[in-house]
C-alpha cells in the first residue's frame, strides 16, 4: 500500500506542469530522467495491482514473456527521436507517454522480472546494452538535428548519455558473469 | 515455451499492439524523426503562403502576394548564422545557376527570408546577398518586420527556430517551392542540389509546355 502511494505521488509530481516543463527542457533529462522515473512510478504501483488482480497476472503473464515483450516495445518506442519531439508538440502523445511508461512498461517489468530465468534476464540486459550503444551512436554520429525541439549540442549530450549507460550495463554484465556472490557470503 | 495458450495469446496481442504502435507512430514506418514527418505532411497538405509584408535588400516593401504568377523558391535563414545558413544559401545559389536563364525572374523568383528582422536590415541583407551572387531582383533577400506575420509564416511552413544563449538560432532547413498560385508544392532536401534543380527545371518546362 505504501508503494502504491509513493508511486502515485511520484506520477502526480511528474505530471505537474512546472516539473514537466523543467524536465523536458533538457533533452537528456527528458529521456534519461523523466522517462525512467515514469517507469519507476508504475513499478511501484505494480505491487498493489498484483495483489488486486493476482489471477490476471498469473494467467496472462505466467512465465513473464508477454510482460517483458510489452516493456521492451514501449521502451524502444520512446527512444525514437520522433516520439520525443511529438511528446512536446502533440498533447495526445504526451498523455500516452504518461500512461504507457508507468502502466505498460513499469507494471509489466515488475511482474515479469522475477519470473524470468537467468538467461532471460541476461538476454534483456544484453539487448538493451546493444540498443543503447546503437542509439548513442545514432545521436552522436547523426550530422543532422534529429529532434526539432532540441539543439544539436543537446543531442550530442544525449548520445554520450546513452553510451555511458551502455558502458555501465556492460560492467554489470561482466560482473554478473565473473563474480559469484555466494563466495562472499 | 508456449505450452499454455494464454501465454501464446498474450504474446501475440503484445506483438500486434507493438506493430500497430510503431506503424502509427512512424506513419507506416516512413518517418522516424519529426522532421521527416513534418516534410511529408507539408507535401500532402500544400498550405498556402500566408500574406506577409516583405522588406527586401533594396528597401522595397511589398505583400508577398505580389510575387504570385511566378514560382517562388524559398529558404529561411539569418545573416549572422555561421553554420548551416551559408551552406543553405550556397546550395541555393547552385540551384539558381542551374535553372536556365530564360526562366529566371520571369517564371521563377528566388527568395531568402530572414527570421532575424532585428539584425537583418536592408543594408545587411544587401551586403549578404553579394556572397552568393544574388542580384536582389530575381533572387531577393528580405525580412518580415511584423513579428505576428513572421510567426504565422514559420508555423505554416513548419520552420522551427530556437534561439540559443549566444544570439544564434537553431533551425531546420529545407528548400521550399511555391507555385504561381501561392501554394507550397514541395519541400526539398537542401543538401541534394541536383535533385532540387531537376525538380524545379522540370516543373518550369512542364508549365512552358502547357502555355504553348
Amino acid at each position: 500500500m505504501n508503494q502504491l502511494i509513493i508511486g502515485a505521488l511520484l506520477l502526480l509530481v511528474l505530471a505537474l506542469p512546472p516539473v514537466r516543463h523543467l524536465l523536458e527542457s533538457i533533452m537528456i533529462v527528458h529521456m534519461h530522467m523523466q522517462m525512467p522515473l515514469l517507469v519507476v512510478a508504475g513499478f511501484l504501483t505494480a505491487k498493489y495491482m498484483q495483489e488486486k488482480l493476482p489471477g490476471f497476472f498469473k494467467k496472462w503473464n505466467r512465465n513473464g514473456l508477454p510482460g517483458i515483450l510489452l516493456f521492451v516495445i514501449i521502451m524502444v518506442y520512446w527512444t525514437l527521436p520522433r516520439t520525443m519531439d511529438e511528446a512536446l508538440t502533440v498533447p495526445a502523445v504526451e498523455i500516452f507517454k504518461y500512461v504507457s511508461l508507468p502502466f505498460l512498461a513499469g507494471v509489466p517489468l515488475r511482474d515479469s522480472w522475477k519470473k524470468l530465468s537467468v538467461s532471460g534476464k541476461n538476454t534483456v540486459f544484453t539487448g538493451f546494452t546493444m540498443l543503447f550503444f546503437g542509439m548513442g551512436w545514432l545521436y552522436i554520429k547523426s550530422p543532422e538535428q534529429l529532434c526539432n525541439n532540441y539543439l544539436l549540442v543537446e543531442q550530442l549530450t544525449l548520445g554520450w548519455g546513452f553510451v555511458t549507460m551502455a558502458v555501465c550495463m556492460v560492467v554489470y554484465l561482466v560482473y554478473k558473469a565473473l563474480v559469484d556472490p555466494s563466495e562472499y557470503e | 515455451m508456449f505450452k499454455d495458450w494464454h501465454t501464446l495469446l498474450a504474446c501475440s496481442v503484445v506483438l500486434l499492439f507493438g506493430f500497430v504502435l510503431f506503424y502509427l507512430g512512424t506513419d507506416g514506418f516512413q518517418a522516424y524523426t519529426a522532421e521527416t514527418a513534418r516534410v511529408n505532411q507539408l507535401i500532402t497538405d500544400q498550405p498556402e503562403f500566408p500574406d506577409v509584408v516583405l522588406e527586401d535588400s533594396n528597401g522595397r516593401s511589398y505583400h508577398v502576394s505580389e510575387l504570385q504568377g511566378s514560382y517562388v523558391f524559398i529558404t529561411f535563414m539569418y545573416t549572422s548564422c555561421g553554420t548551416v545558413c551559408p551552406i543553405l544559401e550556397m546550395n541555393m545559389a547552385q540551384v539558381y545557376r542551374a535553372v536556365p536563364e530564360r526562366y529566371i525572374g520571369e517564371e521563377i523568383i528566388f527568395l531568402s527570408i530572414s527570421f532575424d528582422p532585428e539584425r537583418d536590415d536592408p543594408a545587411t541583407l544587401d551586403k549578404y546577398k553579394e556572397h552568393f551572387g544574388a542580384d536582389g531582383d530575381t533572387w531577393r533577400m528580405a525580412r518580415i518586420n511584423n513579428q505576428e506575420e513572421l510567426e504565422k509564416l514559420l508555423s505554416t511552413f513548419g520552420v522551427i527556430v530556437i534561439p540559443d544563449d549566444s544570439g544564434n538560432f537553431a533551425h531546420n532547413s529545407a528548400f521550399y517551392f511555391v507555385d504561381p498560385q501561392g501554394m507550397l508544392i514541395d519541400v526539398m532536401d537542401y543538401t541534394d542540389v541536383n535533385n532540387a534543380a531537376e525538380r524545379v527545371i522540370s516543373t518550369l518546362q512542364k508549365e512552358e509546355g502547357e502555355d504553348r
